[in-house]
């Protein structure tokens, strides 16, 4: 039975050290998730940001070992409160999945039942991990989505995915990850799926949902504007590798590395009609290089130095990383 | 001077047949648009899922026959021609597609794609077809060897650079170009945008640009229309929307733009509810519900679409309260 240590204070709730996750394919190795390493503490918001291919979706799938076939993760540890989840055996990270880390995917239409009532969905996870009765995970169900902003809550227990609208399904994920009261949610684009005035919604509900509990949250998403409005930290993420690693006033002021810039600037301002600045190349394509520099051939400013040898983590200022020969 | 391209009270109502159960209805996707585009202009098209842009695009093109209204190409009205009569005019309109992926044939090579519409619309010799080619990737930023490839071998913002290839084939006058990067990574984003608008100055080019993101279209477009619920709400120069907008539902597409920038202090109060079912559009003016200018004259009575100024046309009773909780 998986029962916490005493809590070791000043301790960040969630560890993760030297991340290895590699896809043995046919057509080769692909180091999807190569050497990444950050923390969060209890409370805080960290964005995992990067383009398509990555590795932030990676990363997330596993923490939570679900990581699909032919990938496995190779080295590295994550300490989650005092446990190394990589090394728990299977029946004890299912009582730590959806109960203690709950996640919410990018697609709230492929991600829930369709042949399911939403009250039964959100009950199952109540009857199994705090064996609820299923009058008392119904009463329970109701009552959190009503905390997730769903009127006639009691009413729409009996609906069918199909019934809500994207937003509502989306609500409804969160309800259910909230359910086990988790000390650590992973939003895996959680609102790239929403409309505009929608995805302001959600966001404030997960803002609030994480101030008012003290949950740690890991928000994986491409859209700078919507991190820089709810993270505290902030991990960008290029072929595999963490690149640059700041709190967010920090690296929204300061980018130093040249695809942490890059991004910034392409950017549409509104009120701004030049030409946009652009990043060469397509991204993500080095993934299985072994050497150099995988941003190399994208990068404004090559500086040739290096070779063969992968740059390290340099902090160049308090708490800001950055993964450049030039930093 | 005659616009390049008028419409008038186009609509468009889909017929939802009953099934046991469920009641027969109807649905308004595009009611009553009235819009104009100039050469080589380009009209940004903004609005959220579900409020009939798309549909606007394709009763344009007749590649979905209207119920009602004109759509005149240099005076010429389209939406009176047979299939065999529109052809022709097929030439000068051309239509861009949101998923690369799904919008080229994967058993074509990429030659093959872009040869098509000049076979079709015997644009050139058979001798010059491949030198054509060339040309057309060079246009689009590919290299000649691209033209072998069949289009699995291609990154997404590559791809689309091959669907425009296609699209400029037949030198059209304009392309309406309909979510043409929303599918694509932030930094090709700002390469495909910076190379739509090169081609333009280089074709004096025209674009309908039919996108959810308000940034883009504002970046991109000489004017902007917004929709919601198959109608047009508000017309403007892009420049004086987002300085001033007249409409509270531009307003709010505004104020829910995420910003790249952390130290903006506090966020507006996202919009309140859920986009309306277009099967049950509420009365009066539809965005009544959601807006918070509403008065009960807004319940009872359909604001018409009326100009403010020059350049600008607001559909909203209270537009002259509009735009001062701006941030």
């Amino acid at each position: 039975m998986y029962a916490p240590l005493k809590k070791a204070h000043n301790r960040p709730l969630l560890q993760v050290r030297g991340l290895k996750s590699y896809f043995f394919t046919r057509a080769g190795l692909v180091k999807a998730v190569d050497d990444v390493s950050f923390e969060i503490a209890a409370g805080e918001t960290l964005a995992l940001v990067g383009e398509s291919g990555c590795g932030k979706s990676i990363t997330s799938l596993s923490i939570l070992r679900l990581l699909p076939e032919p990938g496995r993760v190779v080295d590295g540890e994550i300490i989650f409160d005092d446990h190394d989840l990589l090394r728990m055996p299977p029946n004890e990270i299912r009582r730590v999945r959806g109960n203690r880390i709950s996640m919410i995917f990018q697609e709230p239409m492929t991600s829930l039942n369709p042949v399911l009532r939403i009250g039964e969905q959100i009950a199952e996870v109540l009857r199994l991990h705090r064996g609820m009765t299923n009058p008392e995970a119904l009463a329970q169900a109701a009552e959190l989505l009503t905390r997730v902003g769903i009127a006639a809550a009691e009413s729409r227990l009996r609906d069918f995915p199909h019934q809500l609208s994207g937003g509502q399904r989306q609500r409804v994920m969160i309800a259910m990850a909230l359910a086990c009261d988790p000390q650590l949610l992973i939003a895996d684009e959680p609102t790239t799926a929403l409309d505009v005035t929608i995805q302001a919604q959600i966001m404030e509900l997960l803002s609030n949902l994480g101030r008012d509990r003290q949950m740690a949250t890991l928000l994986i998403s491409h859209d700078l504007g919507v991190v820089a409005g709810y993270a505290d930290r902030v991990a960008v993420m290029y072929a595999g590798k963490i690149v640059e690693y700041a709190a967010v006033g920090e690296l929204f002021k300061n980018p130093a590395h040249p695809y942490t810039r890059g991004l910034l600037a392409c950017i549409p301002r509104l009120g701004d009609k030049n030409p946009l600045p652009t990043i060469q190349g397509q991204p993500n394509d080095k993934h299985s290089a072994t050497d150099g520099c995988a941003f190399l051939e994208r990068c404004p400013t090559p500086c040739g130095s290096g070779g063969s040898k992968i740059p390290q983590l340099k902090e160049i200022s308090p708490a800001h990383f950055v993964r450049c020969w030039r930093s | 001077m005659t616009p390049l391209l008028e419409v008038h009270d186009l609509a468009k109502t889909y017929r939802i047949p009953g099934k046991s159960g469920i009641k027969p209805a109807q649905l308004k996707a595009v009611d009553g648009i009235s819009l104009q585009i100039a050469a080589g202009e380009t009209l940004g098209l903004v609005g959220e899922s579900g409020c009939g842009k798309s549909t606007l695009g394709k009763l344009i093109l007749g590649l979905t026959p209207a119920d009602r209204g004109d759509v005149l190409y240099r005076g010429k009205n389209l939406a009176r021609l047979s299939d065999r009569q529109m052809r022709p005019y097929r030439r000068q309109l051309q239509m861009i597609f949101q998923d690369p992926f799904s919008s080229l044939n994967p058993r074509m090579t990429v030659s093959e794609t872009l040869a098509e519409p000049l076979i079709i619309h015997r644009l050139c010799a058979p001798a010059q077809r491949q030198q054509r080619v060339a040309q057309l990737l060079d246009q689009v930023g590919l290299e000649s060897a691209a033209a072998d490839r069949y289009p699995h071998e291609f990154s997404g913002g590559q791809r689309q650079r091959v669907s425009i290839a296609r699209a400029l084939a037949v030198e059209p006058e304009l392309i309406i170009a309909d979510e043409p990067v929303s599918a694509l990574d932030l930094s090709v984003q700002a390469q495909i945008l910076n190379l739509l608008r090169e081609i333009q100055l280089e074709h004096n080019l025209s674009y309908l640009f039919i996108a959810h993101d308000l940034a883009v279209v504002e970046h991109v477009s000489d004017r902007v229309a917004v929709m919601y619920l198959g109608k047009i709400v508000e017309t403007a120069p892009a420049g004086e929307l987002y300085h001033q907008p007249g409409h509270p539902y531009t307003e709010a597409l505004l104020n829910a733009i995420p910003q790249p920038d952390p130290s903006r202090a506090g966020r507006p109060a996202p919009l309140q509810g859920e986009i309306p079912s277009p099967l049950n559009p509420p009365s009066g003016c539809s965005f009544h519900p959601r807006c918070p200018y509403a008065t009960e004259l807004c319940r009872q009575q359909e604001p018409e679409l009326l100009s403010h100024g020059d350049n600008r046309q607001v559909a909203c009773h209270h537009s002259d309260r509009v735009g001062h909780n701006k941030t």
